[in-house]
């Protein structure tokens, strides 16, 4: 295996808090040397030698919600176009919902999924690690607890019902109960399903003069006040995937000051853009939960810099062409999102939300300790897998150009700053812009 | 406000228009100068319509209400228009037709809920079909709110929303209009009452457009639970009692109780709903003196309205708004072939 020598680059490090230009030896996969340039010296004469101007080097994203579509469901996602869009995206590490054809609800299933992991693809290159969450009940469909002790073994990091709600609460009771024993964490996708019932978008001034039926906030708000009463219950580990509405972001703020073992995600969209967008019927922005009310987005912003808001991921939610060009309501919910995550919350940073160093933590560090991956730190001995990445350069978000099946982004056209150079997996480079 | 109900009645025409009036009016019918403007090809909706451009639909369509009835145009022959009714629809697509017939236009009826054309799947691959036979008008009626706007950006014909899912239905407003117009001469300055099932009616949604556009104080009176959430901040009144709600106003408009989109937890009865909300004569004396009542019908007798308030015609203008709905949409699909030829020839 060749060695990598990143000669004297902007090093973030969100696990140590390391942010400065140093020079980093990557050997045998693992990252061998960090630290300033007069410290490591000059490059040994075996290693590729890798120069980056404006760039910073930091640990590759750890996307801790991607719909991966495999197996089962290739013409939306195929396992190449999944691992090439993801290295695109900067991604090393990805976390993937068991909402697949089988159901990822028996170690079997996973034990295949997580097994590439180990073996190289055929011609010897590595792509982004592959991991995932055992479904929380047989078949997610929220009537009996699937072997969760089993999965656990399999490797599943964490429990879902995917994109449904654990919607019982005996059920999510005793799936919490079982989740503290194996400690895991519990990932909800928090919607009363009886409250938001047809809802085709979020319920408004906006969702009335479109004619299309309404999600209240408040259906995100009451499974997410529910599940903090089971997690005070259970001593369980809670996770609420996709946050989007102030008053469940406040739930969760309380819950964390009450000393809860409670955290949350966000993705782009849901601190991005507002519901104002689906006023064209743009099936593009027809995403599950649906996109909120400007106050929702900026509570969102402000859980996001205040920290009640952990990480942000992806949401990958691919979808093919044709369940998208159908009427609004009834056409399919989600986006491509792995290719522009990065320069999205990158956006946050150069709004002035967020440090720089804080657009990795919320990327990288934090969802990788919270689901116990590796992944996430630049430091000696860990795993080399990296992101380089300039900040600054602008570019335009274009579906068509995407490696993912799935050209429908919410962000068609949107100018961002803030371009992939290059992604590693294992010391191994798996993207290079422009290559 | 209405002076003689009969002679405005605009049901018959009066019988005292002469020979030349007559040949003036049918001359004025053949005139492509007298063609309502509209801002596009197709006509999607009524929110963000201008005032204009409604006057100009409305005052084309009284002309055609004028006309003797047995006047057959010829001046859209050659062309072609698709009525596409996903939903079941006997009056709106009977009206569509015969509007097209009585300018000249050829009218396909396409069976979509028998034919192999599956509902909401495949609306645009029945959209590309039919685009490959070159109609130059497609009038769509479909279930879910925006199909129309999907349809519009995927043929090359013309678009008419005939009604989609709960969002609009321009050609009722416009219609509603006109018998409004017709019978009381003006619509600004009339409190207008629009009572029932608002959040399942995107019959509502044009109305409130077009009427506040016009200039009319509009008030909604509905259950809270056919209340859509956020109305209050598009400027409108709201009201859940009746009697209060149609008090002093000049028309109560009645929406029909939508079953079929409703899910159930809407209204506890039918009974309970007539008690409440249903229109009879005991309520109607809230209203002004001599107050009109209109319908979209399909009527539900006996929950939105006592059966014999429905058949009085001194108060209802029911079966008016059905003969005018023919001459609205004579004027709409002559305007949007008009755009159509318009925007082919530049």
């Amino acid at each position: 295996m060749t060695n990598v020598f990143f000669d004297q680059i902007h090093v973030c490090d969100p696990s140590s808090g390391f942010d400065r230009i140093a020079s980093v030896l990557v050997k045998d996969g693992v990252i061998a040397d960090i630290g300033a340039p007069q410290k490591i010296g000059p490059a040994p004469k075996d290693a590729e030698i890798i120069k980056a101007d404006q760039a910073v080097l930091a640990p590759g994203l750890v996307d801790m919600r991607v719909q991966s579509r495999n197996p089962g469901y290739a013409h939306q996602e195929s396992p190449s176009s999944l691992a090439q869009a993801a290295a695109a995206g900067g991604i090393t590490s990805m976390v993937c919902l068991p909402n697949t054809n089988p159901v990822l609800d028996n170690p079997d299933s996973l034990a295949v999924l997580m097994a590439k992991n180990h073996i190289a693809d055929q011609d010897g290159s590595a792509s982004p690690k592959i991991y995932a969450y055992g479904a929380a009940t047989t078949g997610l469909d929220d009537q009996a607890m699937a072997e969760l002790g089993l999965l656990a073994e399999a490797g599943a990091v964490g429990f879902t019902n995917a994109t449904k709600p654990i919607a019982d609460s005996l059920i999510m009771r005793r799936i919490m109960d079982y989740a503290a024993m194996l400690d895991k964490p519990v990932i909800q996708h928090a919607e009363d399903l009886s409250l938001a019932r047809d809802g085709e978008m979020n319920e408004s001034e906006n969702s009335t003069r479109l004619g299309l039926r309404g999600i209240p906030a408040e259906a995100e708000e009451i499974m997410v006040a529910r599940d903090l009463a089971l997690a005070r219950l259970t001593g369980c580990r809670y996770h609420v995937a996709h946050i989007s509405t102030a008053r469940a972001i406040d739930l969760i703020r309380q819950a964390k000051a009450d000393g809860l073992s409670v955290t949350c995600d966000t993705a782009p969209p849901y601190f991005a853009l507002n519901d104002i967008a689906v006023m064209s019927y743009d099936t593009r922005f027809r995403l599950s939960p649906p996109l909120r009310s400007e106050e929702d987005r900026e509570a969102v912003l402000a859980g996001i810099a205040d920290g009640t808001i952990d990480c942000i991921a992806s949401d990958h939610a691919p979808q093919d062409r044709d369940s998208k060009l159908l009427p609004f309501g009834v056409a399919a919910t989600g986006a491509s999102a792995l290719e522009t995550l990065l320069p999205l919350v990158m956006g946050l940073y150069h709004q002035g939300v967020i440090p720089l160093m804080r657009v990795f933590e919320l990327t990288s560090s934090v969802p990788a300790t919270l689901l116990d991956l590796e992944g996430g730190a630049l430091s000696v001995g860990a795993a080399a897998d990296l992101v380089v990445v300039a900040p600054d350069r602008g570019w335009q978000i274009r579906g068509d150009a995407f490696y993912s099946l799935s050209h429908s982004t919410p962000f068609e056209g949107q100018p961002v700053q803030g371009k992939v150079i290059s992604t590693w997996v294992n010391g191994q480079m798996i993207y290079k812009d422009g290559a | 406000m209405s002076s003689d109900p009969v002679s405005k009645s605009g049901i018959a025409t009066a019988p005292t228009v002469s020979a030349a009036e007559m040949k003036r009016r049918i001359k004025n019918a053949r005139d492509p100068q007298l063609f309502a403007s509209l801002d596009g090809h197709h006509l999607l909706g009524i929110e963000g319509m201008k005032r204009p451009v409604i006057e100009s639909l409305l005052d084309r369509a009284n002309q055609f209400a004028d006309l003797p009835k047995g006047e057959v145009l010829t001046h859209l022959k050659g062309k072609t228009v698709f009525n596409l009714f996903f939903e079941n629809s006997t009056r709106t697509r009977v009206s569509f037709d015969l509007a097209a017939r009585k300018i000249g236009a050829s009218v396909v009826n396409v069976p979509v809920s028998t034919s192999s054309i599956k509902k909401g799947e495949s609306l645009l691959d029945t959209a590309t079909t039919l685009n490959a036979m070159h109609p130059d008008i497609l009038v769509i009626r479909h279930q879910n709110s925006g199909a129309s706007l999907l349809l519009s950006r995927h043929v090359d014909a013309s678009v008419v929303n005939a009604g989609d899912g709960r969002h609009e239905h321009p050609t009722q407003a416009l219609l509603d209009a006109l018998t409004i117009k017709r019978r009381l001469g003006e619509i600004a300055g009339l409190k207008i009452a629009i009572c029932g099932d608002i959040a399942n009616s995107r019959v509502a949604r044009s109305n409130i457009h077009l009427l506040a556009t016009l200039g009319a104080e509009i008030r909604l009176v509905s259950p809270a639970t056919l209340l859509p959430r956020g109305i209050e901040d598009m400027g409108i009144a709201t009201h859940h009692d009746m009697m209060e709600g149609i008090d002093g106003v000049d028309i109560v408009m009645l929406l029909r109780l939508q079953t079929e989109r409703m899910q159930g937890t809407e209204t506890p009865s039918q009974r309970e709903f007539f008690h409440l909300f249903g229109l009879n004569a005991e309520k109607l004396a809230s209203a002004a003196p001599n107050a009109l009542i209109m319908h979209p019908g399909p009527m539900n007798r006996g929950v939105e309205i006592d059966s014999a308030l429905a058949d009085d015609h001194e108060r209802s203008l029911i079966t008016m708004q059905v003969d005018m709905g023919v001459a609205v949409r004579m004027a709409c699909l002559e305007a949007v072939a008009a755009q159509l030829d318009q925007k082919k020839g530049s």
